[in-house]
């Protein structure tokens, strides 16, 4: 239907009634849904680099309104621990940024300490020299995250395999509902097989793949089934190493990781542990499903075979990995049928 | 009257505001009115046309009246309501701060302050000139006490021609349906919700539709953010992003389109809306801020912007011919409809009612401030 806007229609399309803000997008299917936000998560507000730009701005530009507040609720109490961009390179560095930054804090205020002595000349020289260090800082770090992520490829832009987990569909299910009372994260999403018997039997799914086409077509295919299956199971378009990191910890009884754990370099194979680590329940269950090396060469183009930044480990190396990461007693399953692989470990045991 | 001069934050090439100001300008020096530009901010591309606005202190001479080129925050705002001279402000619409405050806050702080600086200089402008009635019921709200409605005057009708070669590179692409958005990479303009609908066209009605979007970023991080979704979209191959386009260029871009998506959340006038029409190109948009008022019936109105409702009323409408034709039909009428072919006399004719002591060419000479007081001489 087309139409003319009524004209209590606002803006900004927010509606508001009776001082109750409704967001226009919560009349949307979840299909569409999952597209926007995907593109709101990749906002800057609250991440280092909008809090650093914002900070060196108020120190090193006149004040826009003197006396008056701004839209700046102040620094969050989780500063350091959110928000650190969706790449390895960004969430490295960033942690080199925090690092410095609280060193620089701690010298900058002992610093002013001492300054209360000198003159105002050398107040201002070293305020200036302050601020050139941590311009400086800001450069280098620019400087370091386009050398590692020169290209910023998206998954969504490569011609990526399709990992056929279907084989493990059934013992998925099994290890998911192991602790059904809590929500299972199943990423990426492959073919829809897996998610789909893990959501048949009875357990809540939490989807996430970083490409609009899976999410569109697995959203549509969750959602819309005759039988959905278990209530409450979300599709997320976000890398999943991101989307575990919004996640409170001990609150999922199983992770299932495909895709995301082949292409990954190590660093960010290591961080999908980790966050998905966090994220386990005592009890949990962490299901790496690795693509064979030999399979994943043959299926990939030359492009993603060339700019990936990562390929698929041998499950013996996986279990090191998992060693190492503080998650000893993993088991290789070898695929009933297929080339995928699956390395199963309890976590908390 | 000596002189009727122009003050602007900054004066850009292929930006409204600057197109529209310089225009105001060549107008008024037609007509044999002493104007000059004044800025805050040298722009390198247009510093030969500009003067530094401290730079009117030396120039100013009695009888001359200010003309604010008001869309964002600038130390000029408490200058010029310090100055002697009748003030107008020109408006342009100030850009809600909430849109920027999730990528740069540096930016929103910038536009809270303009409001402020709207709020302080409305009440004792001599004339608000709102280039919409969505724009002039800002300045009304604002304290302007007398307001007026005259468009932007730097929409060209007819339009000029398009370029050759670029138009047709662009005609042998192959490929579905052509979409085109024109706009600012700026978060109001809500490019990520045009990138999510052609997304769902390919995936339902259209699989070959493509888009170029047309626009300079005005915040990176917003900008960075729009290639990145467009690549996790797997659009990487059917979307075009470019900017500084010549007029020519820009003509090539509309002639070759088969439909302007434009979905802005938030429009204080929309040139482009304008632009597509005097070049018969069917027009989607979202009814926000002054875009109603300026579609008119000309256009698909759209009173919400889901992708999959997006997609479905582009594909209808490509569908439809008799209905395309009748909207193309009745948006080569918007201009004339709108004033767009007398905006730029009717703008000198309001400034010259002000310097001459009435408001305008209704000659009402009773114009009195927020306040009541008679406006300034």
């Amino acid at each position: 239907m087309v139409s003319e806007p009524d004209a209590g229609s606002t803006v900004t399309g927010d509606g508001d009634e009776d001082g109750v803000t409704v967001d226009p997008r919560d009349a949307l299917p979840a299909d569409e849904r999952a597209l926007l936000e995907a593109f709101d998560r990749l906002r800057p507000q609250g991440t280092l680099r909008w809090n650093f730009d914002d900070a060196v701005r108020r120190l090193t530009e006149p004040p826009v309104m003197p006396g008056r507040s701004a839209p700046w609720g102040g620094l969050p109490a989780d500063l350091w621990e959110r928000g650190r961009g969706t790449r390895a390179s960004e969430r490295v560095l960033g942690d080199v940024v925090k690092i410095v930054a609280q060193e620089l804090a701690e010298y900058t205020d002992q610093a002013v300490e001492e300054s209360r002595g000198l003159s105002d000349q050398s107040v201002a020289e070293f305020r200036h020299a302050t601020l050139d260090a941590i311009r400086f800082l800001s450069s280098r770090v620019d400087r370091l995250e386009a050398a590692l992520d020169p290209l910023g490829i998206e998954a969504g832009e490569l011609a990526l395999p399709v990992v056929d987990a279907s084989a493990w569909a059934e013992r998925a299910a099994a290890w998911a509902g192991a602790r059904g009372d809590l929500p299972a994260v199943v990423g990426e999403l492959g073919t829809d097989e897996l998610v789909t018997r893990v959501a048949d039997a009875g357990v809540t799914v939490d989807a996430v793949d970083p490409r609009g086409a899976v999410v569109w077509a697995a959203t549509a295919s969750l959602t819309e089934r005759p039988d959905p299956g278990s209530a409450g199971t979300t599709v997320t378009m976000a890398e999943v190493v991101d989307h575990l990191r919004t996640l409170p910890a001990d609150s999922r009884g199983c992770v299932i990781l495909s895709g995301c754990v082949d292409r990954a370099g190590l660093p960010g194979k290591v961080e999908l542990v980790d966050e998905s680590v966090r994220v386990l329940a005592r009890g949990g269950t962490l299901v790496l499903l690795a693509t064979d090396q030999g399979a994943w060469d043959a299926a990939l183009d030359p492009v993603g075979r060339d700019l990936l930044p990562g390929r698929p480990l041998h499950p013996e190396a996986w279990q090191t990995v998992l060693t190492h990461r503080g998650v000893p007693g993993s088991v290789w399953l070898t695929a009933p049928s297929g080339t995928v692989h699956a390395v199963v470990a309890e976590v908390g045991r | 009257m000596t002189g009727i001069h122009l003050f602007v934050p900054m004066l850009h090439r292929r930006d409204a505001v600057g197109e529209h100001t310089r225009s105001l300008r060549d107008r008024l020096v037609a007509e044999g009115v002493e104007c000059r530009i004044y800025i805050e901010t040298p722009d390198p591309d247009t510093v030969d046309e500009t003067r530094p606005y401290r730079e009117y202190e030396a120039d100013a001479r009695p009888g001359d009246v200010l003309v604010y080129q008001m869309a964002t925050r600038s130390d000029m705002t408490a200058w010029l309501k310090g100055r002697p001279e009748p003030v107008v402000i020109n408006y342009h619409s100030i850009t809600p701060a909430e849109y920027f405050i999730p990528w740069n806050n540096w930016i929103a702080r910038h536009q809270v302050a303009a409001t402020l600086d709207l709020a302080a200089l409305a009440p004792v402008a001599a004339l608000g000139i709102g280039v919409s009635e969505f724009d002039a019921e800002e300045l009304r709200q604002a304290g302007c006490a007398d307001v007026r409605v005259i468009p932007v005057a730097n929409v060209r009708v007819p339009p000029p021609p398009p370029d050759p070669e670029v138009l047709a590179t662009l005609e042998r692409a192959t490929g579905g349906p052509r979409w085109l958005s024109v706009g600012r990479l700026a978060p109001n303009k809500g490019h990520e919700d045009t990138l999510a609908a052609l997304f769902v066209a390919r995936a339902t009605t259209a699989p070959a539709a493509r888009l170029t979007i047309v626009g300079s970023p005005t915040e990176q991080s917003y900008a960075r953010a729009l290639h990145r979704f467009t690549g996790a979209l797997g659009l990487t191959g059917a979307v075009t992003f470019t900017s500084r386009l010549s007029d020519a260029e820009l003509s090539a871009q509309y002639a070759a389109a088969d439909v302007l998506v434009m979905l802005s959340a938030h429009e204080g006038f929309g040139v482009p809306l304008l632009e597509a029409m005097c070049h018969g190109l069917p027009v989607v948009a979202y009814a926000s801020g002054a875009v109603p008022e300026v579609v008119g019936g000309a256009g698909v109105l759209l009173d919400e912007r889901g992708p999959r409702r997006v997609a479905d009323e582009v594909a209808a409408l490509l569908a439809d011919d008799d209905r395309r034709e009748a909207l193309v039909a009745a948006g080569r009428d918007r201009p004339a409809a709108l004033g767009l072919d007398r905006a730029a006399s009717d703008l000198v004719a309001a400034l010259r009612g002000v310097a001459e002591g009435t408001t305008g060419p209704s000659g009402d000479a009773t114009a009195t401030t927020a306040a009541g007081a008679p406006v300034r001489p």
